[in-house]
């Protein structure tokens, strides 16, 4: 028991040096540092949704819709409202959380595919209101003319636009407080709840416990850690398009986390790695490069179910 | 029992070595490919897949001509050059964005090339802006990205939409009418496409009847164009490209369209009327760059070395944009004695494109202030066949670039330098 626990310790830890260590081992390997940042913030998005995935058991194939609204919000907030990195990352993650938390009641007594079928359909709708409102949104050529802006602290000021180091950094704090906060929010009885309700709905419900309020607090807490994800997404390219709303961005983050582990809470980031390596490498190789993704994906579903760490994880104990 | 496990394990590490060894070959090529130092880098972002694949594979072959040319005599300022390619898909900005920033960041690359779909164009222009790289658009027509705005580094090959729009009107209205109904595709190249098309026919008496924005990638345009019909127009206005504009126009001869109405519209190219079956080549239009001038030099030549890589296929405008683009960067280095983007971008204010890489009369000019090549456009009617199996374009007109282009107010550019 406590050799596991030991081990689950120095993974945390690895994990935790390769990401502070990524802007300097990254190009050795022929990776650049903005790789580094994607891997980071594609990741958050896939572990804010193994939140409901994994731990709710809940499958949501809507959070683009989320993660656009975060990217849109921060984008609009720098082009329209004030040129503030902080102020735009808050705003646009309010704006995900907010529209999680209204649409949450209308969904939350929906299961399985048809929970499913309704997420997408509410992404959809974000996703052709960004398409067609042109004026505000820029349609389908993407929201333009605007920039993240350095970061002023008060005694100092981080140049996170030139530097992409420092903004890498930047994302990655963000990324542990998140992390830090789904973590803790897990091994508390909240998080204890929501695994019970995973494994076992009706005893959950016949144990006395709230199972439609927990779910829909578990879909806020993932939309709302996904709309920050976005926020970082749209100030990590200085750009946002209707695209990050699509339901393939959805099935994108549903991919990582599977690919990557759904059981575990590392998984889904090391899903997003696997994932935007193999498009940012194979998409440079072969105009084919989808299908290679799409093979890769069916590889893993049919051999390990439980995602690339869990393979790791079972060698780890036999 | 025990033999039960043993078999189990074996198994899974089969998997296990299987699944490792597949990884292996995907991912240590990924450590080989930081690329050389000592090469001028030429980055060319531009869509190989998707409803532009057609255009950007012929970009693509004109692109690779211009290298084989350059590196034929002896590089750029004496180094080879090179030409990294990278799929940036047909609609997808954000994936262009990070290839440019891919393209930018690790491979360092001196140029930046793309891209054909206006939007994908405008997104990377942002991103070259901001790192301060020489960028080449070669095929995207929009006009922003040499108007309201351009930028120092950001120069363009192809036509605006208002030049294409300025050369055609006149003949449109001509040949087919004078009540318009438009089928545009919904961003950046089709808004101010239709824009420019209406501004142009409202100076000849045009009116517009009415109009639809169509996605783009749209398969079905049925619904499309029922409305149009029922508008009764004169003249039913495509400005789709790529396959968008193969399936609206084959859709619009499936339903008879044809018979009642005048099918045209503004920039149409040669990729397009080749996928099309013979009855549905019809129509005034107005090409960038066509294969068949008899009387300019250099032009035959280049037919001969495109056909030879192509598989037999004569060179579009596209072939003309991208082998014009990779000359034109080339041609910048050596102009400026360097590879800063700066010094480079000044030494193409007004250069005159020489004719060999020009191809057409009355030497294109990039336009001071505005990076804007002014080429001429040729105007005509699409023909079911022609002398070639691959002429399907009868020009009528060639419009001066410089008489289409309007005045550089009109354009909207106020391009501020670094300091």
């Amino acid at each position: 028991m406590r050799g596991d626990d030991l081990q689950k310790r120095a993974a945390t830890a690895i994990v935790w040096l390769l990401l502070i260590g990524a802007p300097y081992w990254l190009p050795a390997i022929g990776g650049y540092t903005e790789l580094g940042t994607r891997v980071v913030v594609l990741g958050l998005a896939a572990m804010s949704l193994n939140f409901l995935l994994g731990y709710t058991g809940v499958l949501s194939f809507g959070h683009a819709a989320y993660f656009g609204l975060g990217a849109y919000g921060a984008g609009m907030t720098l082009r329209y409202l004030v040129p503030s990195t902080g102020l735009s990352v808050i705003i646009g993650t309010l704006v995900g959380t907010i529209a999680a938390a209204i649409i949450g009641p209308m969904i939350i007594r929906l299961r399985g595919v048809y929970f499913a079928m309704v997420t997408i359909a509410f992404g959809q709708t974000f996703y052709f209101i960004a398409f067609r409102w042109n004026t505000v949104t820029g349609g389908d050529d993407g929201l333009i003319g605007w920039t993240r802006q350095p970061l002023n602290l008060g005694f100092a000021t981080i140049d996170i636009l030139k530097s992409s180091v420092a903004f890498y950094y930047f994302v990655l704090v963000l990324f542990a407080v998140a992390v830090g906060i789904m973590a803790w929010l897990l091994r508390s009885p909240f998080g204890r709840t929501l695994l019970a309700i995973r494994e076992n709905e009706r005893r959950a419900r016949f144990l006395g416990i709230p199972v439609d309020q927990h779910i829909w607090i578990s879909w806020v807490i993932s939309c709302c850690f996904v709309s920050l994800a976005g926020a970082l997404y749209a100030l990590l390219n200085n750009f946002v398009d209707p695209r990050t709303l699509y339901w393939s961005q959805s099935g994108d983050f549903v991919i990582m986390a599977v690919l990557g582990g759904m059981r575990s809470f590392w998984g889904p980031l090391l899903g997003a790695a696997i994932f935007v390596v193999l498009q940012d490498y194979l998409s440079s190789q072969t105009q084919n490069w989808m299908s290679f993704v799409g093979l890769f994906f069916v590889l893993v579903v049919l051999f390990f179910p439980r995602g690339v760490l869990g393979i790791i994880r079972r060698r780890a104990t036999a | 029992m025990t033999s039960d496990i043993r078999s189990a394990l074996n198994r899974r590490s089969i998997l296990k070595t299987a699944a490792l060894a597949g990884v292996a070959q995907i991912t240590s090529p990924f450590v080989i490919t930081a690329r050389a130092a000592d090469e001028v880098k030429i980055g060319f972002d531009n869509p190989i897949t998707g409803v532009y694949a057609a255009l950007g594979k012929n970009e693509l072959i004109g692109a690779q001509l211009a290298l084989e040319q350059i590196n034929g005599k002896g590089g750029i300022l004496g180094r080879k050059a090179e030409l990294l390619v990278e799929d940036s898909t047909s609609g997808d900005a954000g994936t262009a964005v990070q290839k440019a920033r891919k393209l930018i960041d690790r491979d360092q690359v001196n140029f930046l090339v793309g891209n054909i779909n206006s939007a994908l164009a405008a997104a990377m222009a942002g991103v070259s802006y901001e790192k301060g790289v020489f960028h080449m658009v070669p095929g995207g027509h929009t006009d922003p990205v040499t108007g309201t705005n351009c930028h120092w580094n950001v120069f363009r090959i192809c036509n605006t939409t208002q030049m294409e729009a300025n050369a055609v009107a006149g003949s449109l209205i001509k040949n087919a009418g004078k009540k318009w109904y438009y089928l545009t595709p919904d961003y950046a190249f089709g808004h101010t496409l239709q824009a420019g098309l209406e501004k142009a026919a409202a100076k000849l008496g045009g009116t517009k009847l009415g109009g639809d924005l169509t996605p783009l990638g749209t398969t079905d345009f049925s619904s499309y164009l029922i409305k149009a019909q029922s508008a009764n127009p004169d003249v039913i206005i495509f400005l789709q490209a790529g396959d968008d504009a193969v399936n609206a126009l084959k859709q619009a001869v499936q339903f008879g369209l044809d018979k009642r109405f005048h099918l045209a519209g503004a920039q149409q190219e040669l990729e397009v009327l080749i996928g099309l079956p013979p009855e549905a080549r019809t129509g005034t239009w107005v090409f960038e760059w066509y294969w068949k001038q008899p009387n300019v030099p250099h032009v035959e030549q280049f037919v001969a070395d495109v056909r030879k890589r192509s598989g037999g296929h004569v060179p579009t405008a596209r072939t003309w944009f991208g082998f014009a683009a990779i000359h034109a960067c080339a041609l910048a280095a050596e102009q400026a004695k360097s590879l800063e983007a700066v010094k480079m971008a000044k030494a193409m204010q007004g250069f005159k494109l020489p004719p060999e890489v020009a191809l057409m009369p009355d030497s294109p000019f990039f336009r001071e202030s505005q990076n804007q090549l002014i080429p001429n456009l040729f105007v005509g009617n699409a023909q079911a066949k022609g002398s070639d199996p691959e002429d399907l374009f009868n020009v009528t007109e060639v419009a001066k670039g410089i008489d289409a282009a309007g005045t550089l107010e009109d354009t909207g550019c106020k391009m501020t330098w670094p300091a």
